[in-house]
């Protein structure tokens, strides 16, 4: 549904986009992750053809973006990271103007504010001043603006930037029903927790280069080298450590707040026979569990090989 | 949709009607041009009525309809070149600083419709305000000495300086990113085009050629502005003087505020040749600068020979307004496909 190949961007002396290729398929919702200033919202504006790339090409359902922003622009819903409100106008009329500079005939109109209104929960705001609803109402506002031509692509820059606890599992929800309505999604984001659980693809991008894309887990893995062990025991930390030091399978030891961490490379029956090593040895291990890698894990790895 | 549905399709102008409209400004802006127009229309008649308490027949009457209306036009031209640059010069700025352009840009709306909604939404608060004066013209045929023509010449050339200084407005709003030049631009622009045309005829004025047989005209340059062509129109005769070597570069025409008739007992009508504010002017009856005057309100010579002054300036400006059309239409788009900037080459790959 998306492809971008080879993009590069250079502002004056600065590479702002160095290569970066990746995929989206149809129906994914793709994470992409990055700190402050990576290429993020450069990519989405590219994609969303209001930038040209000094190189390469990016597509989105098949139509060129340098080529054919009209096309483009009829398939995708953008949402930039910053954006204002007209003043004097209500939250149905924004919409309808909107849904206007779409070409959508005047009849469905009034539906499609509607429908929109109720999607993001602004149904009972309808007729509020959108200059007067708070930052999370009118980030909604924008999700629906976004969706007023029905696109089958999203591209949300930062949609949770600034936005309450509360807001932002609003956000999510909302996300998550579009996801079953079959849009495909690409969020940027420089937060990771609010990613890991909605997105089914990632891309992990810093200074201009990208690191890491593929599926979640994919990622996961190809970035975080072994998988970890949590291990509590009763009382002889010293003794335990000593065991699992010497194992060949075992890379890292370390003991954080009365537990153990080790990074082993291997499979559950690798860890079963570390459990046992452990018992065999007389330690008394009162807690043994896998942890899982995560995301955060992932891109702080990807992320300080530069460092 | 058909084409012409198509092209005229603009939902930014009923967007910017709802705007504009509700807010307090509008109101509140139509009052007070009314109130300084209809103030400064009372007042000259006021003057006059007291200037004419001990004598008056119907040639004074006549001459004050023209001083009236030559007052008004002028600072009705006046009180827009100062309004309308405020309405279109934030247009586009505006939209970008208020981070809502992106918005517009990746709708289906091309970008030339946002230009163009934005300057008819901007032209139409303008009309509105030209409207809502007629009423106070309406006060110059009491006095007569003007004719429709007269009037609907002046309302043209009005609206056409005020549509020009709308899309120089627009065109610096596109240029600029920010408000504030783009504003300090579009009213240089305004002062430029009525008051910087005018200083070039005094600084370079035509020479006379002694053997020609058409009258001098000023340079073809201070035709743009709406100035010269509203007091011929005023006046109903030529401009002479101005813009023209060894002038007295007197800006009111040899037949000053018109000509003023009286009729004797005897049915013999006699005329004279005053200045606006009603006096016999001295200065140009005694003095004779050129072999040929210039006479009527056609052009007499130059690249418009023949032409009215209205039809240059209207010409001249509507060109003007097309440049800058299409110049703000090439610089608006997001990706600016201007001829001189070409992809940059590629990278080389570190």
């Amino acid at each position: 549904m998306i492809a971008v190949e080879q993009l590069t961007k250079i502002y004056g002396r600065r590479t702002a986009l160095d290569a970066v290729s990746f995929e989206v398929p149809r129906g994914e919702i793709f994470g992409f992750v990055g700190p402050n200033g990576a290429g993020k919202t450069t990519t989405l504006r590219i994609l969303a053809a209001l930038m040209e790339p000094t190189t390469g090409r990016a597509f989105v359902d098949g139509a060129d973006v340098s080529r054919q922003p009209d096309r483009v622009h009829e398939r995708l819903g953008y949402m930039p990271d910053f954006f204002g409100v007209y003043d004097q106008l209500t939250a149905a009329e924004y919409l309808d103007f909107y849904a206007a500079c779409y070409r959508q005939p005047k009849a469905r109109r009034k539906k499609i504010a509607d429908d929109l209104l109720e999607l993001v929960g602004l149904t009972d705001r309808r007729d509020q001043a959108v200059d007067t609803l708070s930052r999370g109402l009118k980030q909604r506002l924008c999700l629906a603006r976004a969706l007023v031509h029905d696109p089958a692509v999203l591209l949300l820059d930062e949609p949770a930037s600034g936005l309450d606890p509360r807001a932002r599992v609003e956000m999510r929800e909302i996300l998550k029903e579009l996801q079953k309505m079959g849009k495909t999604i690409v969020i940027s984001s420089h937060i990771l927790p609010e990613l890991t659980e909605l997105c089914t693809m990632v891309g992990i991008i810093d200074q201009g280069r990208m690191r890491a894309t593929g599926p979640v887990q994919d990622v996961i893995r190809q970035l975080t080298s072994g998988r970890r062990l949590r291990i509590t025991v009763l009382g002889q930390r010293e003794e335990a450590l000593a065991v699992l030091k010497p194992l060949p399978m075992i890379h890292a030891v370390s003991a954080l707040n009365g537990a153990i961490e080790a990074e082993y490379e291997g499979d559950d029956a690798t860890a079963a026979a570390i459990l046992q090593t452990l018992t065999a040895g007389g330690i008394k291990v009162s807690g043994f569990s896998q942890l899982e890698g995560g995301l955060e894990d992932a891109f702080m790895r990807a992320t300080e090989d530069q460092q | 949709m058909n084409p012409v549905a198509t092209a005229l399709w603009n939902p930014i102008v009923a967007k910017e009607y709802r705007s504009r409209m509700r807010t307090w400004r509008s109101p509140v802006a139509m009052t007070v041009y009314i109130l300084l127009l209809g103030g400064l229309g009372w007042a000259i008649f006021s003057s006059m009525t007291f200037a004419a308490r001990n004598s008056f027949n119907a040639g004074q009457a006549a001459n004050y309809g023209q001083g009236l209306f030559l007052y008004l036009v002028l600072f009705q031209m006046v009180l827009l070149a100062f309004i309308t640059p405020a309405l279109t010069a934030g247009a586009i700025s505006s939209e970008r600083e208020r981070q809502t352009i992106d918005l517009l840009f990746v709708t289906k709306l091309p970008s030339f419709s946002i230009l163009w909604g934005k300057l008819l939404a901007s032209m139409s608060f303008v009309l509105l305000l030209l409207l809502l004066s007629v009423p106070i013209f309406s006060l110059v045929f009491l006095f007569g000495g003007i004719e429709l023509d007269q009037l609907a010449a002046a309302f043209l050339v009005t609206a056409v300086s005020a549509l020009t200084l709308g899309i120089i407005g627009i065109a610096c709003s596109t240029a600029f990113r920010r408000t504030l030049p783009a504003t300090v631009s579009a009213y240089g622009a305004a002062f430029v085009l009525l008051a910087g045309s005018l200083l070039f005829g005094l600084l370079f004025p035509t020479d006379v050629d002694p053997n020609a047989t058409s009258a001098p005209a000023p340079p073809a340059v201070t035709y743009l502005s709406p100035i010269i062509p509203l007091i011929t129109i005023g006046t109903n005769g030529p401009i002479s003087n101005y813009g023209v070597r060894n002038g007295n570069n007197n800006i009111y025409p040899t037949a000053g505020g018109g000509m003023a008739c009286s009729t004797t007992p005897g049915g013999v009508q006699s005329c004279y040749p005053i200045g606006p504010n009603g006096a016999v002017s001295k200065a140009i009856l005694g003095r004779s600068y050129n072999p040929v005057q210039a006479r009527g309100t056609t052009i007499p010579s130059g690249l418009f020979s023949g032409w009215q002054y209205w039809q240059a300036t209207v010409t001249m400006q509507l060109v003007l307004s097309l440049i800058a059309l299409i110049a703000g239409a090439l610089l608006l788009s997001p990706i600016r496909h201007l001829p001189w900037r070409r992809r940059a080459a590629a990278p080389s790959t570190t």
